[in-house]
């Protein structure tokens, strides 16, 4: 299957300073893909490439078959982008700027207004709006005309606990019904993991995983101990080469590899410590991604 | 879609507004500088007989004339540099730009379009400006016709008679010459926008360039420098306003007028085509 993104050790500098480094993935028809990383790793950065909104200092990207910088009108045609934050024509009235700026027939505007929930103030001046309905108005304008690509920048900033809901029904309904293939950078954990096939954890302008998210989580499961005496415990391991960290008053945390097990009991009954429990814990996905990006520092 | 968009964008941003109502300040500024001048040369007599040049008559075609000099060497020009730093610069800064550029719509008709509109906005300024000071010239001072003698704003270089029905033909004519000559800052102006992040700069920086190479121009000093600058040429208007136009010279004045207008698009669509958007 042809690739609608196409990522290739792509590197952007800004003088001196390096944004992104080496960076590739691919974005198949109908996936979403959720790229991940802390404040600065890339990743708007990365967006506007792929927008033809910046050149590559280095490598390639190919946005439905094109090379956005030069031909970005072509790229456009296809897909839609929203960045964060918003940018809006704050003169005009949604209406107004859904209709001049996408030149989608009347209907389609009332109907896309309708979908993000502002068909009651669809005529106001979109200076009188708020954060959240100004997203949601950035969402309304990358839905028109419906897009074979929708890239997303923090869609879910500003909206309320229900506007996040409807978005994630919203961005799962356009895979599903016309197989829109969505990008969309997030910091919200919960939504990577309702949303995103694949994660892309970029870090300091490194792609540092690529892969599913039980994929990212699977390579952070650690052994819980149940301990009775903790320091005791600690010292026995610790003779072994074991690192364990206290979790309460009677849990020790073995991050991964995790040592053979019968090896461990043995260790802690010469130290007279009785094993209370034990079972392997998946991180949550924040989890994950902290020990990710924190395996990549070097 | 792109002209209509940004039209009414322009229309809603109060731009237009804002400059109709500091040149008609402008304009009542000027009616009571030369009101007070008049009354002082003529002790407490106060009539509109004296202008700066000449103790000729003066009346209000006299005024407009004056009056549309001054503002198109000083004012005009900030607005057209406020135009150019709001196209491109403006843009950029509050995010239209990459709104607009995530749109199938290519970067030639966007900056063609944008510096079009800035064009037309000029234009109409000049000519909404130079109607409403024949207006107040009419309606404060009363027309007749227009008499012009060699002084400091080197309007004529000899004495010159225009009847009243023939200078405001020649008026009509200033309009297009003017705002051909306004079309080089606001070239200009874009030109730099296309550099700058933000309108400020941009226009701070035009606005600042523009009265460098003015007054460089004005500088009998600079002779040899003069011919290449823009600023050089864009009070050749003032020669529509001779008994008998020399149409050589100003042919001349226009044809530099339109070349330095092309090199600044040509500069400026250069660096938009390349201009990324952070």
């Amino acid at each position: 299957m042809v690739a609608l993104v196409e990522v290739k050790r792509l590197s952007k500098r800004f003088g001196a300073r390096a944004a992104l480094t080496d960076v590739s993935f691919a974005v198949a028809p109908g996936e979403i893909v959720a790229l991940v990383g802390a404040n600065g790793s890339g990743k708007s950065t990365l967006l506007r490439l792929m927008a033809g909104l910046l050149r590559p200092s280095a490598g390639t990207v190919s946005v439905l078959g094109h090379e956005p910088f030069t031909q970005r009108e072509e790229v456009m045609r296809d897909a839609r982008f929203a960045f964060a934050p918003p940018s809006l024509f704050d003169s005009l009235t949604a209406r107004e700027q859904l209709v001049r700026l996408t030149a989608s027939p009347s209907r389609s505007v009332d109907s896309a207004l309708a979908t993000v929930g502002l068909a009651e103030r669809a005529d106001d001046r979109v200076r009188t709006y708020s954060f959240g309905m100004r997203q949601r108005l950035a969402i309304a304008q990358a839905l028109l005309p419906p897009p074979r690509l929708l890239v997303l920048d923090e869609p879910s900033e500003g909206l309320d606990p229900a506007g996040v809901r409807e978005l994630r029904a919203l961005l799962l309904r356009l895979r599903a019904e016309c197989g829109v293939a969505i990008v969309l950078a997030s910091h919200l954990s919960s939504e990577v993991e309702s949303l995103a096939d694949r994660v892309v954890v970029l870090d300091s302008g490194r792609v540092v995983f690529a892969g599913s998210v039980a994929e990212l989580r699977a390579g952070g499961e650690r052994l819980v101990l149940g301990v009775a005496a903790m320091s005791a415990a600690r010292t026995a391991l610790a003779s072994a080469g074991i690192v364990a960290t206290p979790r309460g008053s009677t849990e020790l945390l073995l991050q991964p590899p995790v040592p053979d097990l019968t090896e461990m009991q043995a260790l802690l009954s010469q130290a007279g410590v009785e094993l209370l429990s034990y079972h392997v814990e998946t991180p949550s996905l924040e989890e994950a991604l902290l020990a990710r990006a924190a395996r990549a520092t070097p | 879609m792109i002209a209509g968009l940004e039209a009414l964008r322009l229309w809603r941003s109060r731009r237009p507004l804002v400059a109709l109502l500091a040149l008609l300040c402008f304009l009542v500024l000027m009616l009571v500088g030369f009101w007070t001048y008049a009354e002082s040369r003529t002790k407490g007599a106060a009539q509109f007989e004296y202008t700066y040049e000449n103790r000729s008559y003066f009346n209000g075609l006299t005024f407009a004339l004056y009056a549309f000099y001054f503002g198109f060497v000083l004012l005009l020009p900030i607005f057209a540099a406020i135009e150019g730093g709001a196209q491109i610069a403006g843009d950029s800064g509050g995010g239209a730009l990459t709104l607009l550029l995530t749109r199938p719509l290519s970067k030639t008709r966007l900056f063609f379009v944008k510096a079009g509109l800035a064009a037309l906005f000029s234009l109409l300024l000049t000519g909404m400006f130079l109607a409403v000071a024949l207006l107040i010239g009419l309606c404060a001072v009363g027309w007749g016709p227009l008499r012009l003698y060699p002084g400091v704003l080197q309007m004529t270089d000899t004495p010159q008679f225009l009847k009243r029905g023939e200078a405001l033909m020649r008026f009509a004519l200033a309009w297009p010459a003017a705002g051909l000559a306004l079309l080089a800052p606001l070239a200009f102006s874009l030109w730099i926008s296309s550099w700058a992040k933000s309108a400020v700069n941009a226009v701070g920086t035009a606005v600042a360039l523009y009265l460098v190479l003015h007054v460089i121009a004005e500088v009998h000093f600079f002779e040899d420098l003069r011919p290449w600058l823009f600023t050089s040429h864009t009070t050749y208007w003032r020669g529509l306003f001779a008994e008998r136009i020399d149409l050589r010279e100003m042919a001349r004045h226009a044809a530099a007028l339109v070349g330095f207008t092309a090199l600044f698009l040509a500069l400026a669509f250069r660096r938009f085509r390349r201009r990324e958007e952070t």
